[in-house]
């Protein structure tokens, strides 16, 4: 009985936390900066703010700029059905593997590009542009990243991997192991628009990319999109710490085993949280044309993960 | 049991039609017909692939000397059916799409209904003949087919022989589709040759014998044969010429169904006449495959001809399906024959799905074209807001394309992308690699493919008009819809469905040696699943949480209360007053980062005149920036290859006088000659 | 330590190793690679050090100790004055742009396994893993010497050369005879301070230390 509340609440605990995470790294980075910073609750009254206002929407827009919106939060929420957040593996572990993950989150950003092109704008027109640049040279790293994993486990399955790193937690330290996370790490930046790729807190129009396809964008359905966002990068940082170390997730559900994975869960997405708000401090953006440079480091990451755990084996 | 006498009538007798009657009527009778013998070829094929019994046409015995065989069996069959399942939307389709599309300067009226006539008696001889190369039992029915279907669709191509580029595209087509036919023919020759008969039967049973030496003389003459056919770099010089020249329906057909025959006559050749052979087979149609689909999706990228650009996509595809095709063949060299049913499943599938989308593609970008009477992308513009069906048709396609669940396009190359990962499970170290970098291209290809069809989807139907073609566009007839909206369809069904393709796969399969078709590729329920079951996805179910889930987020924000009133306004521009469609990204500026990554690859040649203000040169007039990208690689080959054979056909040119006597005694010559050689051989 | 962690970590120290020369493929400034060389000397003293304790043999600390005081400390210590010396100079041009080089290393490693496999399969040390990567690490270190143009990334390509070979010999062996590793040591020390002197030479003479410039010399 319980094994079915464990989507729902992943889905729950994915909207509810998500802004929260996204607060906590402005405010870490803020601090580090040497600035005070907005309390981590700010993104929650940014989302109450804008839901509360008008469309104000291009003359020139179509349905496509209406429906981006939904179909962009709505492929964020099923990936937050199919990745082991708390348990593995999940009821609905047959549906979908990390391939599927992969391009269901392909699926928003095309729409999101469209939807970027669709008001006629230049901005929005050179963020679409830029976005798929980044996303179609970060699509082989993903794949290797995912060939890699696969490779250990034997499977694309989400449940399995998780089940065999539990099953044997020496490779944690095993090389395909540690570069398939470094290579994963380094697309999670480029997906979800982080430092060094993409400033999240610019919005100087040449240096943009994401922001600008959302330029257009006010009242709800900027929300939704600003979530969606938040949602993203929380379950892009869940699935890293969750495949890399999987020790928390609940194999058998039960209320306890559950609490202890909402807890376990927390604890390993703050810890990433720290380290990226560290290395954003550090790092300044990459010009466009050197982010396809860092992702062939990534590229070669993967690839060596996976020849590695092919000698290894 | 229908058989295949019914459909070759139909062909014929919409062939004749179109000669026979008058005027316009000509013309729509033989595409009804043409569709009418699609739909009875789909049939025959759909019986033959159920009920596992070949369907056998036999000529007249009265025409013994012709010594033409015919036998549909499964795997024919399958390429049977994906013929009809583009020509039957493409007959309805051309019905109203090759009305009144008379030149519009000269002589109008009359020129018009027998141009349309006589493609409408070409597209029945085409239809018949892709349908006839699918269907051949033996060597010479097959060339004769393979000949005929070349030739009805240079016809095609060419047109009335008004447009000089039509006329050149066919040249190329011309010069390409009889190179690969010879090489064809020569792998056929030695095989009958050894065989001592030209029936498959024969050729079959004597599979094992002809030594290795032979056996890859053939196979590489046939990969290179049917490669050219398939589009296959560096053999598809053709294809961003021809597609783009023919009529729209004709360029679906070509690029969905005559295409994949080149993948037919290799899994023919290779696999079952040859019964297969050592793996580097498979390695060699594996590299072509990926460097096809890196190439063509590159190019297609760069493209602005939205016809060029699906041609160019359709080179990635046909790379895609023999990336499948080429690590089956590797499998099957290993002897795994659980894996080799579902690597060529895998690629029989994109076959399958690309016919689908691809025709939809074709046919939505002759649904612009009708409208706006141009295939520049830089023209066009808003149309969405024009032809809303057809845009939503078109976003259906493009979707699939670039492989986004819950679409076909994404159940094959995730059933690919599995392939892959399972082929790691070979014993040699250096494989396993390569199959990284398989997985890598893969996806590269599979990322630059999305990126260009936001783009081919973006820029023509979104934003503002950019020229008054464009604002003027008007959506087309409701029978050209509805053949879209039948294909959009069946891309949605054939994604949704994949367990009803795979046991349909089973069967196609089955008869192949060293293929284990049924245990590795049967499974109940709406799964598709990786070999060995070592992962599965439901796409169904898939569909179904992303459409709960957004159903739920609508009624979710209404619940809320959250409603929003919705203002419309000008699109934001930092603060200058007036919008025009010269604001917008260009489709050339869309591709730009692109072009600059992989400017090694390009080579673009770039070219900067800045007009100054004769007062001073710190007022600029006038920019102009032009960048061309040519297909550099292939324009040296060929051109290396030109200079080589010029000096030969210069000394040809000797025996050429133009006095029909002296050509006469040519003919009296050779006949001597190979008389005086059959006396002695 | 058991013997399946050992062969883990040892095997992740030596992809590290090679990790850190790449690095120096994607950096562009002769300071990064003077600082990813040191970082890569200190995750060669780790895979010693690692080795040392799966193969409790003593004589191997001493070895870290010493690779550590040459190549962590000290070496650098001499490229960074000579880099101050020269002027804060970067690797503009190199012959090879950086995705491709990048791509190059890709093929060297795949390279690498291919002709590493005989001896892997041969080999029955526990250390075995590594070989192959220890392998890559010569290749990267052959390839930033020939495709970067600076005198300074020359060295600093040939230290990562010498990085990878001994990583090599440690590897193999698991544990190389002092007296050998001693002589391989001079010889490095040797060779790197000709080389410097002969980067100073380069600098007096054409003002630059890009190796491009001797060409001038045939003329």
């Amino acid at each position: 009985m319980v094994s079915f509340l464990v989507e729902p609440l992943q889905v729950a605990l994915t909207l509810l936390l998500a802004p929260g995470l996204v607060g906590l790294v402005r405010l870490l980075k803020a601090r580090l900066q040497g600035r005070r910073g907005a309390p981590v609750r700010q993104p929650y009254r940014e989302l109450v703010k804008l839901f509360g206002k008008e469309r104000v929407v291009s003359r020139n827009a179509s349905w496509i700029f209406h429906a981006t919106p939904f179909v962009v939060l709505g492929t964020t929420l099923v990936v937050a059905l199919l990745v082991p957040l708390l348990a593995a593996p999940l009821p609905l572990d047959g549906v979908g593997d990390l391939v599927v993950v992969a391009y269901l989150l392909l699926l928003g950003t095309f729409f999101l590009a469209l939807a970027g092109l669709d008001p006629g704008s230049a901005f929005g027109g050179m963020g679409a542009s830029r976005e798929m640049t980044i996303a179609a040279l970060a699509e082989p790293t993903l794949a290797l990243a995912i060939f890699a994993l696969a490779v250990g486990a034997g499977s694309t399955n989400l449940g399995r991997i998780v089940a065999r790193t539990l099953s044997d937690p020496v490779e944690t330290l095993g090389p395909g192991h540690v570069m398939a996370f470094a290579a994963l790490a380094i697309v999670m930046i480029a997906e979800c628009g982080r430092l060094p790729v993409d400033n999240p807190a610019t919005h100087l129009e040449l240096t943009m990319i994401h922001e600008a396809m959302l330029l257009e964008y006010s009242g709800p359905h900027l929300a939704l999109l600003e979530w969606a966002g938040h949602m993203k990068f929380f379950l892009f940082l869940a699935l890293i710490s969750n495949l890399a170390f999987p020790w928390g997730v609940a194999v058998r559900p039960g209320p306890v085993a559950l609490a202890i994975a909402v807890l376990a869960l927390a604890v390993k997405v703050v810890l990433l949280a720290v380290g990226l708000a560290f290395l954003e401090t550090q790092v300044a953006k990459l010009r466009l044309f050197r982010v396809p440079e860092l992702l062939a480091v990534s590229f070669l990451l993967a690839l060596l993960a996976v020849t590695t755990s092919f000698l290894v084996r | 049991m229908i058989g295949l006498l019914p459909m070759i009538t139909t062909y014929l007798a919409g062939s004749a039609a179109a000669i026979a009657l008058p005027g316009d009527r000509g013309r729509r009778v033989a595409q009804a017909l043409a569709g009418a013998g699609a739909l009875l070829g789909l049939a025959t094929a759909l019986s033959v692939i159920g009920s596992g019994k070949a369907a056998v046409f036999d000529l007249p015995s009265s025409v013994p000397a012709l010594g033409l065989a015919f036998r549909l069996d499964a795997l024919g069959a399958f390429f049977l059916a994906l013929i009809g399942l583009v020509a039957v939307p493409a007959a309805i389709y051309a019905d109203a799409y090759t009305k009144e599309e008379a030149p519009p300067s000269g002589t109008p009226g009359k020129a018009a209904p027998r141009s349309g006539r006589l493609a409408g008696a070409t597209l029945n001889l085409f239809l018949l003949a892709m349908s006839l190369v699918v269907s051949a039992a033996n060597v010479l029915a097959f060339l004769f087919a393979w000949e005929a279907m070349s030739l009805a669709s240079y016809l095609l191509v060419v047109g009335d022989g008004e447009k000089a580029e039509s006329v050149s595209a066919g040249r190329w087509y011309a010069g390409m589709a009889h190179a690969g036919f010879g090489l064809i023919a020569a792998a056929f020759f030695l095989l009958a040759a050894r065989a001592g008969g030209d029936g498959f039967e024969t050729i079959r049973s004597l599979s094992s014998s002809p030594g290795p030496a032979l056996r890859n003389v053939v196979f590489l003459l046939a990969l290179l044969g049917f490669g050219s056919k398939a589009g296959i770099v560096p053999l598809h010089v053709w294809l961003p010429r021809a597609h783009p020249a023919a009529p729209s329906h004709v360029s679906a057909l070509m690029s969905g169904a005559m295409l994949p025959i080149g993948v037919y006559g290799l899994l023919r050749v290779g696999l079952d006449l040859l019964g297969g052979g050592p793996p580097w087979w498979g390695g060699v149609v594996l590299a072509l495959g990926a460097v096809s689909a890196l190439k063509g999706v590159l190019y297609a990228l760069t493209e602005q001809d939205l016809k060029r650009l699906l041609a160019y996509s359709s080179i990635e595809n046909l790379g895609i399906v023999f990336m499948g095709i080429g690590i089956g063949f590797v499998f099957h060299g290993h002897g795994r024959a659980d894996l080799a049913a579902v690597a060529l499943a895998a690629g029989l599938y994109h076959a399958l799905n690309h016919a689908a989308f691809k025709g939809l593609l074709f046919l939505g970008s002759g649904a612009v074209l009708k409208a706006t009477g141009t295939r520049n992308l830089e023209e066009m513009g808003g149309l969405i807001k024009r032809m809303p069906q057809t845009a939503a048709c078109f976003l259906v396609g493009a979707a699939a394309i670039a492989a986004l669940p819950p679409l076909n396009g994404f159940a094959s190359e995730w059933l690919l992308l599995q392939v892959f990962m399972a082929g790691a499970s070979l014993p040699e170290g250096l494989t396993a690699a390569l199959m990284a970098l398989a997985v890598g291209t893969l996806a590269l290809a599979g990322g630059l493919a999305a990126a260009c069809f936001v783009k081919a989807f973006g820029i023509p139907f979104l934003a503002l008009p950019r020229s008054r073609a464009a604002e003027e566009a008007r959506e087309v007839a409701g029978s050209m819809r509805f053949a879209m909206i039948a294909l959009a369809a069946a891309c949605a069904l054939l994604g949704l469905a994949p367990s009803v393709v795979m046991s349909f796969l089973a069967r196609v399969l089955g008869g192949m040696p060293g293929v284990d078709a049924g245990g590795a590729l049967f499974r109940p329920g709406s799964v598709l699943e990786a070999p060995q079951g070592s992962s599965r996805i439901a796409p169904p179910l898939l569909a179904l949480c992303l459409i709960v889930v957004i159903a739920a987020l609508v009624v979710g924000l209404r619940l809320l209360g959250v409603r929003g009133r919705t203002r419309l306004v000008e699109t934001w521009g930092c603060g200058r007053t007036v919008q025009t469609s010269r604001m917008e990204i260009t489709s050339m500026a869309f591709a730009e980062p692109l072009r600059r990554v992989f400017a090694g690859l390009y080579r673009p040649t770039k070219d900067l005149t800045i007009g100054f203000h004769p007062e001073s040169k710190y007022f600029v007039r006038s920019i102009t920036y032009r960048s061309r990208i040519r297909s550099w690689f292939e324009e040296d080959l060929y051109r290396s290859f030109y200079d080589l054979l010029r000096p030969l056909a210069a000394s040809g040119r000797l025996i050429q006088s133009g006095s029909v006597h002296l050509y006469l005694a040519y003919i009296v010559a050779a006949l001597l000659i190979f008389l005086l050689l059959g006396r002695w051989l | 330590m058991s013997a399946d962690l050992y062969t883990r970590l040892a095997t992740l120290a030596s992809s590290l190793v090679l990790l850190s020369g790449i690095a120096i493929l994607w950096r562009h400034s002769l300071q990064a690679y003077i600082a990813s060389f040191a970082r890569q000397s200190l995750l060669f003293v780790m895979a010693i050090l690692i080795v040392a304790v799966g193969e409790k043999d003593p004589r191997l600390y001493g070895m870290a100790l010493m690779v550590f005081a040459l190549k962590v400390v000290f070496i650098p210590r001499v490229l960074r004055r000579v880099q101050r010396h020269v002027g804060a100079e970067m690797e503009i041009h190199p012959y090879v742009n950086t995705p491709v080089s990048l791509a190059l290393a890709g093929v060297l490693t795949l390279l690498a396994y291919a002709v590493a496999q005989p001896v892997v399969a041969l080999s029955e040390a526990p250390t075995r893993g590594g070989i192959p990567l220890a392998l890559a690490v010569v290749f990267v270190g052959l390839l930033i010497l020939v495709s970067r143009r600076s005198a300074l990334t020359q060295i600093v390509g040939f230290l990562v050369l010498e990085n990878g070979i001994a990583l090599l010999a440690v590897l193999v062996t698991s544990g190389v005879p002092l007296i050998v590793e001693l002589g391989v040591f001079l010889d490095v020390l040797l060779g790197f301070l000709v080389m410097q002197v002969f980067v100073s030479r380069i600098r007096e003479t054409f003002d630059t230390i890009d190796v491009d410039r001797l060409r001038g010399l045939r003329h």
